[in-house]
């Protein structure tokens, strides 16, 4: 018979290539974009990498935790940064850290963008341990920098969603940002499912609204407020 | 790279994993095939012990159960345990999830479910504040503040998921329901 496992820790995981990068991908979803638009003509994003790119400023854009490097063709002065040491083998131009802290030490306050998108390394975890990663971001930002935020509510760790309103949680998240690091709230957009019976009497059982980005999004200006979101 | 002179074609948001129905398979060969998970084994052990001999399961992520395919039964009406994995289900507005238990409950009044804590009340719209403070206590009061003609038993263990007790190969919170 087996041994048992209930946690990822209670016994030691394969350790190759192979599992690294498909553990990898389970948790980036946009790697799948840049396997599909590297080998074709055509470019195909989303409707949130395009609100993205119909909004940056000019000059240094870092993508932390995204596999950003499906944006590389569209964004100029692209830095991208991950935690997994595997990316390095496909795309060589990242930069690999262990600590966020690096992500300042390593490049200066040098952004004028900074964006995360969904990354599966900053959620699996309350938000007060969200607010520690953001912490660190604001570190290799320059006054101005735009910084799009963006995960899901379902991934979020250690909340009573039968008890907390979830608009106001998330809402009161990004207010909390705001007040504390001298991100002003641009923009944000915040939705969950709805729910209607159809035609025979059952529910749909999908998800909410855009797991590949999250649906829990924000722009914030780092010590400004002279940008207007389109 | 200099910015592309390819053309941009832009999508609706989309989803861009075709691996759930093998969630559970992948998160296997993470460890070589070698462990089995103990929400499986506790699910086997509950059907054998229990001397259950036809099983209708509703699944979506395959769990592979290790027992005799002879005692499972596509007929849902003809079966003395409706055991529930699929967690599409956990995806229900809350009310829908009640409305469905008490569905399965008229086909057979013995039912096993898996719920996925981090999917209840996916539309924000069943807050209670009258439940307890902790989220896993709340779950097991509002299965039985809803279902007050049922007994239902909390078979799960206690614990912060961090992402790391493999939820998505089979949901966390199990409740055995039986129609008093």
């Amino acid at each position: 018979m087996k041994k048992l496992i209930e946690h990822f820790s209670d016994y030691p995981m394969v350790e190759n290539d192979q599992h690294n990068y498909t553990r990898y991908r389970m948790g980036r979803l946009k790697h799948q974009l840049w396997l599909h638009n590297r080998k074709r003509d055509e470019i195909i994003l989303d409707t949130h990498d395009k609100f993205i790119l119909d909004n940056l400023k000019p000059g240094n854009t870092c993508v932390f935790g995204s596999a950003g490097y499906y944006f590389e063709e569209v964004i100029p002065n692209l830095t991208v940064i991950e935690q997994w040491p595997i990316v390095k083998k496909f795309y060589p131009k990242a930069q690999i850290i262990e600590d966020r802290c690096e992500i300042a030490e390593t490049n200066g306050r040098m952004f004028d963008n900074f964006v995360v998108v969904n990354n599966r390394g900053d959620i699996w975890t309350e938000l007060s341990v969200v607010e520690k990663h953001i912490a660190n971001y604001v570190q290799s930002m320059k006054p101005g920098c735009l910084f799009f935020y963006s995960f899901r509510d379902t991934q979020i760790v250690n909340w009573n969603r039968l008890k907390v309103n979830h608009k106001e949680y998330f809402h009161n998240f990004g207010l909390h940002i705001e007040k504390t690091y001298n991100l002003n709230l641009l923009w944000h957009d915040i939705r969950f499912a709805t729910k209607q019976k159809d035609g025979a009497g059952n529910y749909d059982i999908w998800e909410n609204p855009d797991t590949t980005n999250g649906n829990i999004k924000f722009v914030f200006e780092y010590k400004s407020k002279t940008k207007n979101i389109n | 790279m200099d910015p592309t002179s390819k053309k941009i074609k832009i999508v609706k948001p989309f989803a861009l994993y075709k691996w759930a129905k093998n969630f559970k398979r992948i998160q296997d060969r993470f460890y070589g095939n070698q462990y089995k998970l103990r929400r499986i084994q506790q699910i086997e052990d509950f059907i054998t012990l229990n001397n259950f001999n036809k099983v209708h399961h509703i699944e979506e992520v395959r769990i592979d159960l290790e027992l005799s395919p002879k005692i499972f039964t596509n007929n849902i009406s003809d079966t003395d345990l409706i055991l529930v994995t699929h967690q599409g289900y956990s995806r229900y507005p809350c009310i829908g999830i009640i409305e469905q238990i008490q569905e399965w409950l008229k086909s057979c009044p013995k039912l096993y479910i898996c719920l996925n804590r981090h999917y209840l009340n996916i539309d924000n719209s069943n807050l209670d504040m009258d439940l307890p403070d902790d989220f896993q206590k709340a779950i097991t009061s509002w299965l039985q503040k809803s279902l007050k003609d049922c007994v239902v038993m909390d078979l799960s263990r206690n614990y912060v998921d961090y992402g790391q007790h493999f939820t998505w190969s089979l949901p966390d919170r199990h409740y055995y329901i039986v129609k008093k």
